[in-house]
């Protein structure tokens, strides 16, 4: 499994408080229950403090809008963390 | 055995400094999953212990999956409503300040209206904030609430004026907050953040944006009045740094006030507040001495050898520390020492450095010994007749302060930095000494504290109790709630415990209601005696109802216990019966944790039981010509007739 995939997993258990939960590429907000507003920011808390990233605005919400789902989601952090560890090597 | 085990991880993660829980929190999160389907008012209790402004914001949220915060249960006193209005959402503001009230044992309800409606919800008959009837209403506001800014042309006066008019509306909000639900207000100063497109000279301009902010501030420090406790928002972006604290992202896409993270430390600090309105602010700092109070060990480097000033650094950093707990000491926080030491070395210091800052004089209770710190704790919480969740511990020692949080968890333990350097913010930052109010009686409480040492010492030189009382020539002041009193009658009503006989928290406005209210009688008591002035110690609030005068509040500082100010008490009420007409006077007494003292207070005063059930317990006291006044040592100082009226009619012009 992605490996990147893999740890947002594990922040999504946490926010979501389901030890079981299963990220899919397809997965997009409206499959899972509770993610709602409030949720959906604390996800974005979560996420930024555990890959010490920093989400644009429109990033912030892209993730509840139509046609994103988690696949999206993980190619947005492949790049903030691909761009990150440039900036550290450059 | 599989019980023991996750038991040991929580001990292990709550005895730990903030550095090592990072580490051991997913266990901890693990083992109170396991608890919490066995026990899950235990799990409730050790994830509470777990809250700390220390914690991220994600780590915060699921602490609170395990907490049961709020409601009352039998026995516990009337849970407090708190009404958080934002300007900005309080969506995630609201869930911290339910963590980190819930984190304090405090029995609360929370209410919170969609951002930006505060004015609608204070002001409109029937809404939803008027049906909650709350007793707080923390205006969660700031400078995005500010109807508006003058233009840069603007003069000084036009910018007064503006201040004066946006002043005014803030002020209508509170006042309909007093008439409507007598509840307290806890204010947000504006925030100010440095990006004014002046510059340096924003300072000198009278219509810049942040010299506009800075001027609401202060006239609103200025004109608040008493029933408005302003929260500093504008210190915490101070303290963060603007650059941390302003996150337009969050605001932008979720009405977030801040950043995230400094979000934990607004509602740690608006927490602070709303239990330092109900009397839950720590009262002792107990100080270690040794690499604490000083660098080195007293008991090795002899009294010469310790660190302390000298020119150094670090020395000067422990004198900073000093300077800080005397500061602490000269508001009102009592200090006490508790140190691994044979007692005479441990003094040593005190007696022989000229340039300690710290003297005996400040130190309210001594302990040094070789027991442990957890009883010595305890004992310096008895002997100084106060609760063990009053105090607050500091020690160097990361060992010391694993026992203590283990054994005595009550103990507010900070952690503390290797560097003494960091000691001061290391302390400041966990606002255990929040007020709301200073009083001078404050500023003397350290003082009662010596004096009451002595008066024990002399009781114990008399040969029985009557004749030592008789020795002291106590005096009482006697009257009725007023605006000289009224902060300290408030003080008194939110924080005592222990000789509290219905422990019936008001707030100020409240108190202010009934003081005005004809069915209402109030006393307030204050004791002097030939060693000193004990301040005001008593307040009794009576209630006319039927041909009966109720006591709904009787509540004694335990400062003067056994001095027959009960018995004192008690002819007053009773004289203010038969001044009313009623026949008997009733008490009642509610049950809580800590006033098992007062349990037969009634009894011992000659009330005769009158029915209980498990809430409360009633008792009866006829007033006709067969009640004798009782018995006292104390001579009675009345407040002039008519000096009572002119108080009255200065509570009634709203002080």
């Amino acid at each position: 499994m992605n490996e990147i995939r893999e740890r947002l997993q594990q922040v999504f258990r946490q926010v979501f408080d389901d030890p079981d939960a299963v990220l899919t590429d397809e997965m997009s907000a409206k499959d899972v229950d509770g993610w709602d507003s409030l949720q959906h920011i604390n996800l974005i808390i979560a996420v930024e403090k555990h890959f010490a990233i920093r989400f644009a605005t429109d990033e912030i919400s892209g993730l509840k809008e139509p046609g994103q789902n988690i696949g999206s989601f993980v190619r947005l952090l492949e790049r903030k963390l691909g761009m990150q560890s440039r900036t550290a090597g450059a | 055995m599989a019980n023991e085990i996750h038991l040991d991880t929580l001990e292990r993660y709550l005895e730990s400094d903030a550095r090592q829980r990072t580490g051991l929190f997913k266990s901890f999160l693990a083992a109170l999953k396991q608890l919490r389907s066995q026990d899950p008012k235990a799990a409730a209790a050790a994830a509470r212990r777990a809250v700390s402004p220390d914690l991220d914001y994600t780590s915060l949220l699921a602490l609170k999956r395990f907490i049961h915060a709020g409601k009352a249960g039998p026995g516990q006193e009337e849970a407090l409503r708190i009404a958080v209005l934002g300007g900005p959402t309080t969506l995630q503001l609201v869930e911290l300040i339910r963590i980190f009230l819930a984190g304090r044992d405090l029995t609360f309800e929370l209410y919170e209206c969609e951002y930006g409606l505060f004015r609608q919800e204070i002001l409109t008959p029937g809404s939803g904030l008027d049906c909650f009837r709350p007793n707080i209403v923390f205006l969660a506001t700031g400078a995005r609430d500010v109807g508006v800014f003058p233009p840069v042309a603007a003069g000084r006066e036009e910018v007064e004026r503006m201040a004066e008019e946006e002043l005014s509306g803030w002020a209508g909000l509170w006042q309909v907050v007093r008439e409507r639900w007598g509840a307290t207000v806890i204010q947000n100063s504006f925030d100010i953040d440095p990006w004014g497109v002046l510059g340096h000279y924003s300072l000198r301009h009278p219509a810049s944006r942040e010299n506009y902010l800075a001027l609401l501030n202060r006239r609103m420090a200025e004109q608040a009045p008493a029933h408005v406790v302003l929260h500093d928002l504008n210190s915490l972006v101070v303290a963060a740094g603007a650059r941390d604290w302003f996150d337009p992202r969050f605001y932008l896409e979720a009405k977030m006030p801040c950043g995230p993270e400094c979000l934990v430390a607004y509602a740690h600090s608006a927490a602070g507040l709303v239990l330092a309105i109900r009397g839950k602010s720590r009262k002792v700092l107990v100080l270690d001495l040794d690499n604490t109070l000083w660098g080195g060990v007293v008991g090795d480097d002899g009294a010469e050898g310790i660190q302390l000033g000298q020119g150094s650094g670090q020395g000067e950093a422990f004198l900073a520390f000093q300077a800080y707990c005397r500061q602490l000491h000269d508001r009102g926080i009592l200090l006490a020492v508790c140190s691994k030491n044979d007692e005479e070395i441990a003094r040593r210091p005190f007696r022989l450095r000229d340039d300690m800052i710290l003297t005996l004089d400040h130190i309210s209770c001594f302990i040094a010994n070789w027991n442990n710190k957890a009883d010595n704790l305890r004992e310096i919480a008895r002997r100084l007749e106060l609760g063990v969740d009053s105090l607050v511990f500091v020690d160097d020692n990361p060992a010391e302060r694993a026992v203590v949080r283990r054994f005595a968890p009550e103990v507010a333990v900070p952690d503390m930095p290797e560097d003494p350097a960091g000691y001061v913010a290391a302390l400041a930052r966990h606002r255990y000494f929040e007020t709301v109010s200073w009083t001078r009686e404050d500023a003397s409480r350290a003082q009662y504290y010596a004096q009451n040492a002595e008066r024990a010492r002399m009781a114990s030189a008399f040969a029985d109790l009557d004749s030592f009382l008789g020795s002291l020539e106590m005096r009482a002041r006697i009257e009725p709630v007023n605006p000289l009193n009224i902060e300290r009658v408030t003080q008194l009503v939110n924080k005592s415990n222990q000789f509290n006989l219905t422990t019936r928290r008001r707030t100020r406005a409240e108190i202010e209601a009934l003081s005005r209210d004809p069915d209402w009688h109030t006393l307030t008591i204050s004791l002097a005696d030939r060693l000193g002035d004990n301040g005001l110690i008593s307040v009794i609030f009576l209630v006319q109802s039927h041909g009966s005068l109720e006591i709904d509040t009787w509540l004694m500082s335990c400062r003067v216990l056994q001095r027959t100010v009960e018995q004192l008490a008690l002819n007053e009420i009773v004289a203010a019966a038969r001044a009313r007409g009623c026949h008997t006077v009733t008490g009642l007494y509610i049950p809580t944790e800590r006033n098992g003292m007062v349990r037969d207070h009634y009894g011992r005063l000659g009330f005769q039981a009158s029915g209980a059930d498990d809430s409360a317990a009633r008792w009866v006291l006829r007033v006709d010509e067969s009640y004798q006044p009782r018995h006292t040592y104390i001579r009675t100082e009345k407040t002039h007739e008519r000096d009572s009226r002119t108080i009255a009619a200065g509570l009634s012009a709203g002080l």
